[in-house]
């Protein structure tokens, strides 16, 4: 675009206009891109996802993520379609699909939803493939295994496998019947820059840097004209306020909920006429000054999290990550830094004009490079031998404050360990743990007999005593969870198949991008009640 | 399916039955019927039978516009009161709030609206233009400047805009008797 | 297997429904016992249950699918839009081919080829094109929905829909709505539970910048994009409407405000930006809108077949951090102008006056009531202000009520001292 001043707004129009618009890629993931934005999408067509059997929930599943755009995909599935598969599932082509292989039936109804998304069929059963180095590899290789009512024997050993290396891919556990359904992630350690929590970066009110220090050093309110006082950004008007305060109360800032409304009250007595937006705002966020840390408690336990280390190989899981976790700690704790988390250039919105927040926000963009320089020189220097690429160092700045890291366990922990049973049974609402055990008895009951007709609300019940053991209550919940389960056992209902394909591709999305917080622990869903828990382990 | 009308019996006998009217409707009817203007304004409806589409006059009685007759339309959507109304100035105005197209800088038209406040609200706000305006967060630049600056040649210049004569080579519509 | 006709589209094949009719075939514990198990609620679903769904758009698309499979025979959907190429990421019976058509067409024509035996009447419109008997003819009424203003009506007209004489004019009413990763599905019985306008201060308030920070202060990229909107477009192009659809009004609308953020020294003007405050753009995404969807349908299916309990009556998911979720009722509120307000059934001489009328409703010391204005429909009676309606409607004291009201017609009576409104049946003796 041409820089000469006397343009004309539809003059300057016509020369760019045609670049601007995005291309057709970025119009069809334009609603997605602004949650994710394009590292989250790539992440997404990188991917290779396993989904193992072809069922109703297996394909609404599998919708959810072809549409976004996953990499690619594999139905695995030795199933011919059934009569009821023909009647419950939306890819399969109805009537004309029965007896046809499950799997290929699917896929080519799953392809038309996305032209760039790659998926094939595999007509095997996965009790085969675990059998041979060969399938066990070929399953390892995926970004992310499905399984949706897999039968406790072959997801055991799939568990297994997927448990073996530190880097092994995760495992998603999906089980469901009629109106009642849980989920699982099987994982070893997730570590995410872009949580997207809301907390707000530190704007460094309690610890200014020197130029902001300085600007309110200089400002004399008996010295700006009316329109000026008026457009003070708050920042500053805090920033001078503390100053004085601490002047006067040996250095502490207003602690109790007195002094904080002294130091309120002492804002306000700064107006001197009405409508002054500025000195209201500085009001309002008065708060920041009382409840800014320099490193918020969250990440401050990070600190002490040692990176997962294979006992074998001596390597270590996710170490970039790891890296640029140590090197935060050694950036908040190095004498030349300022002492908080690396300054985050994004300022909020300021009632001022636009000369001094041009003015402030280039200040914090200075000084976020400032210190982004100090971080990059402490991570260089502390892993000389490591390479990180940039984009992530940079965003590691970026999000320093909101950085979350999950870690997971393997499937069956929670039944292992009798303590986490009955804290789960006693953890309210006392329906989420009994509904999750409902559904381990039927898995259990299924696999010993796969007619469902030998089930009853009675022998589930006393399946779920047999494991639960002696000495724990159980909650009366349970009846209602036993009764609906005896009820249909082995119903794949279009409503449950549709709201778990959702639920299951959303945590999925949040594995494959590292980007927002995946559930971790049991999520129960009950369609009845129409409401969703967890049962931490 | 669910025998929603047994529910209905048992636990609400005197149930309600709503006229026709939309929610908005109802609610503007309450909304001017319970207006308590002041001398200095009055609402105008072009067709009475439309209460979505009218006028507020406003003449103020004291200050630096008095003299002043300044016109405002208002155009109420059925979203009201979820969304504001749409208020413009009519004439063209010298008023440091208000540009040369009428549109009107006033918060609560825009971003501090919320469904609690009514058109009373809205109208007691406009008023307050007049009595006071704004000079630190202009609409039309150069005569908050004249504010700021120099307040006499400020009201010389409302004065003059007021009369349907040019101020820095913009002519203002007439609004005065005077 | 049994033989099935060569037609499948006309007849259900054995075993088609095996996994629903597990739950029709038998109660639950916590079924009601109204449930009719077997083949009277097979029945009653695949054969009489006509429903409604509004919207074919990210929920919408979804429900359809739902319902079909879950055995709702007679689907009709109403929606007013065409297909737009940034529908493709989450709305999955469209495909490149069909932008440009209408959605409710191609989505009836998707489902019909797709699910055997159901038929699906589009209708490519307006939901306010249609009156009270177009959705007195459903059973239940499914809304997938992005307009406040158009939930705010389907809400209205449903709620006032309900006759005391007739038990079929009751139509609940299932809403979704999603936002990114959150979404919220409710079922509304009108007048017996919270309606949509009992809530509508939940809502998120749109973002909105001072017109003066626009005017003059900018400093956001958003100050800018508003600036070319609100402020240079209609001073531009005077009377031509801006349409947000219009790729070419985009893009001056980009450069405009890209111009004046050069200007300001202000940076992040992008053309995905300028979209997305110019069209109020809200992230959507197949996952979520396949959660709420098949909240809805589930919460259709069982309040049609009284399988299992239904929805009381808000369900809230927050998928950011984990999977969190929130079942409660919501509560009527008392003074919701749509289904609260005062309602009271007076009978009254046919000689009565609107002066007679008012002064009865002064008088009555239940209803504590002030200056009372009153309307009827859109028609004014008697308005105490502002004083040109109050001169325009001072004529009508003296006539008759039944001149202006027929028999068992409204009047809406508005006055300071109620909270809202006061709704009169009247009848003449």
């Amino acid at each position: 675009m041409s820089q000469s001043g006397s343009q004309t707004i539809e003059q300057a129009t016509t020369a760019i206009q045609v670049d601007a618009q995005p291309d057709n890629k970025t119009r069809r993931y334009d609603r997605q891109l602004r949650l994710w934005a394009a590292s989250g999408q790539a992440a997404l067509e990188s991917s290779r996802i396993l989904v193992i059997s072809a069922t109703a929930t297996s394909t609404s599943i599998l919708k959810n993520l072809v549409l976004p755009g996953i990499g690619h995909f594999t139905i695995l599935d030795p199933k011919n379609v059934s009569a009821a598969d023909a009647g419950n599932n939306f890819f399969l082509n109805g009537y004309s699909s029965i007896g046809k292989s499950r799997a290929e039936e699917a896929v080519p109804l799953l392809k038309e939803l996305n032209d760039s998304v790659d998926g094939e069929a595999v007509v095997k059963r996965v009790e085969d493939l675990l059998k041979t180095d060969d399938g066990k590899q070929w399953i390892k290789n995926f970004t992310l295994v499905i399984a949706h009512n897999l039968p406790n024997g072959p997801l055991e050993t799939l568990s297994d496998l997927l448990w073996e290396e530190l880097e092994d891919p995760p495992l998603m556990i999906v089980r469901s019947a009629g109106f009642l359904a849980d989920f699982y992630i099987q994982f070893r350690e997730q570590c995410i820059i872009e949580s997207h929590t809301e907390t707000a970066p530190s704007i460094r009110l309690t610890k200014p840097f020197p130029a902001l220090q300085e600007w309110a050093d200089n400002l004399d309110y008996s010295k700006v004209d009316p329109t000026e006082h008026a457009h003070i950004p708050f920042a500053i008007i805090l920033i001078k306020e503390a100053d004085q305060w601490r002047a006067e109360h040996n250095g502490a800032l207003p602690n109790t909920y007195e002094e904080k409304a002294q130091f309120k009250k002492r804002i306000r007595e700064r107006v001197v006429k009405i409508d002054e937006e500025n000195f209201e705002e500085a009001e309002t966020q008065a708060v920041r000054l009382w409840s800014e840390k320099g490193v918020p408690s969250d990440i401050e336990e990070l600190f002490s999290l040692e990176p997962l280390t294979s006992s074998s190989s001596k390597q270590t899981l996710n170490p970039e990550f790891h890296a640029l976790l140590k090197t935060l700690h050694a950036f908040v704790n190095s004498p030349e830094g300022p002492g908080n988390l690396p300054m985050s250039s994004t300022l909020p919105d300021m009632k001022t004009d636009t000369e001094s927040y041009v003015k402030l926000q280039r200040m914090y963009k200075a000084q976020s490079a400032i210190e982004a320089t100090q971080f990059k020189e402490l991570l260089a220097s502390k892993y000389p031998q490591l390479t990180i690429d940039e984009d992530m160092v940079d965003s590691f700045i970026k999000h320093a404050h909101q950085i979350k890291v999950l870690r997971g366990k393997k499937y069956g922990a929670l039944e292992a360990d009798k303590d986490a049973i009955s804290a789960a049974l006693q953890a309210w609402p006392s329906d989420t743990a009994t509904t999750h055990f409902a559904l381990n008895a039927l898995s259990i009951l299924l696999e010993k007999n796969s007619d469902p007709t030998t089930i009853t609300a009675e022998t589930l019940k006393s399946e779920v005593e047999n494991f639960v053991g002696q000495g724990v209550d159980i909650p009366e919940d349970l009846d209602n969870a036993v009764g609906e389960l005896a009820r249909s056992p082995t119903a794949d209902l279009p409503n449950t198949a549709a709201f778990l394909g959702g639920m299951i591709a959303q945590e999925a999305i949040k594995m494959i991008t590292k980007q927002y917080v995946p559930v971790n622990g049991w999520c129960v869903v009950d369609l009845i009640e129409s409401k969703t828990g967890i049962v931490n382990n | 399916m669910i025998k929603i009308w047994s529910m209905k019996k048992s636990e609400d006998a005197a149930a309600k039955r709503k006229p026709k009217t939309s929610a908005a409707q109802i609610r503007v009817q309450k909304d001017l019927t319970e207006l308590e203007l002041p001398e200095t304004m009055k609402t105008n409806f072009p067709d009475a039978n439309d209460l979505l589409n009218f006028t507020l006059t406003i003449t103020p009685d004291e200050g630096m516009y008095k003299g002043g007759s300044f016109t405002f339309s208002f155009a109420i959507n059925t979203n009201y009161p979820h969304e504001p109304p749409k208020v413009k100035c009519i004439p063209k105005i010298y008023h440091p709030n208000v540009d040369l197209d009428g549109n009107v800088c006033l918060n609560i038209l825009r971003e501090d609206w919320k469904p609690v406040l009514n058109l009373n609200s809205v109208m007691v706000g406009l008023q307050y233009l007049f009595l006071e305006p704004n000079a630190d967060d202009p609409l039309n630049k150069e005569a908050a400047e004249e504010l700021r600056r120099n307040r006499e040649q400020f009201i010389y210049n409302v004065r003059q805009a007021m009369r349907g004569n040019s101020v820095k080579a913009i002519q203002y519509d007439r609004v005065s008797a005077l | 297997m049994t033989t099935v006709n060569d037609d499948a589209t006309s007849s259900d094949w054995d075993g088609r429904y095996y996994h629903v009719d597990q739950v029709l075939n038998t109660p639950g514990p916590r079924t009601e016992d109204s449930f009719q198990a077997g083949d009277a609620v097979k029945d009653f679903l695949r054969n009489q249950c006509k429903i409604l769904v509004i919207g074919a758009g990210g929920l919408g698309c979804e429900i359809l699918a739902n319902l079909a499979l879950t055995g709702f025979k007679d689907i009709h959907v109403i929606d007013m839009d065409t297909i737009d190429i940034s529908n493709l990421n989450r709305q999955f019976l469209f495909r490149p081919k069909d932008v440009g058509n209408p959605k409710a067409l191609v989505a009836a024509e998707f489902i019909m080829q797709r699910v055997p035996g159901v038929k699906v009447t589009p209708y490519f419109g307006k939901i306010q094109d249609k009156d009270e008997d177009y959705y007195l003819q459903f059973n239940i009424i499914v809304c997938g929905l992005d307009s406040v203003e158009a939930r705010r009506w389907i809400n209205a007209t449903l709620v006032n829909m309900v006759d005391e004489e007739n038990p079929e004019s009751l139509k609940p009413l299932i809403d979704g709505g999603t936002e990114g990763f959150k979404g919220q599905a409710r079922v509304i019985l009108p007048t017996i539970s919270s309606c949509y306008e009992c809530s509508l201060d939940m809502l998120n308030k749109p973002t909105a910048f001072p017109i003066c920070t626009i005017a003059n202060t900018p400093r956001l990229p958003e100050h800018c994009i508003e600036w070319a909107s609100v402020l240079e477009w209609p001073r531009v192009h005077g009377e031509k409407k801006l349409d947000t659809d219009d790729p070419e009004h985009i893009g001056w609308l980009y450069n405009t405000a890209l111009t004046r953020a050069k200007e300001f020294k202000i940076e992040g003007v992008t053309w995905s930006l300028t979209q997305g405050v110019v069209k109020n753009i809200i992230p959507a995404i197949a996952s979520t809108n396949a959660i709420i969807a098949a909240s809805c349908c589930n919460e259709a299916f069982k309040i049609a077949t009284s399988s299992a309990a239904f929805l009381n009556n808000y369900f809230m998911l927050i998928g950011t951090e984990g999977v969190y979720s929130y079942t409660f009722e919501h509560e009527k509120r008392k003074e919701c102008p749509v289904c609260g307000g005062e309602s009271l059934d007076i009978t009254i001489s046919k000689e009565w006056t609107v002066e007679r009328l008012i002064e009865m409703l002064v008088e009555k010391q239940d209803i504590q009531i002030k200056k009372p204005s009153l309307s009827s429909g859109i028609k004014q009676i008697y308005f105490q202000a502002p004083p040109q309606l109050e001169q325009a409607t001072r004529p009508n004291l003296e006539k008759k009520v039944s001149e202006l009201v027929e028999d068992g017609g409204e009047v809406t009576v508005t006055s300071s001292t109620l909270p809202f409104n006061l709704s009169l049946r009247i009848k003449y003796t």
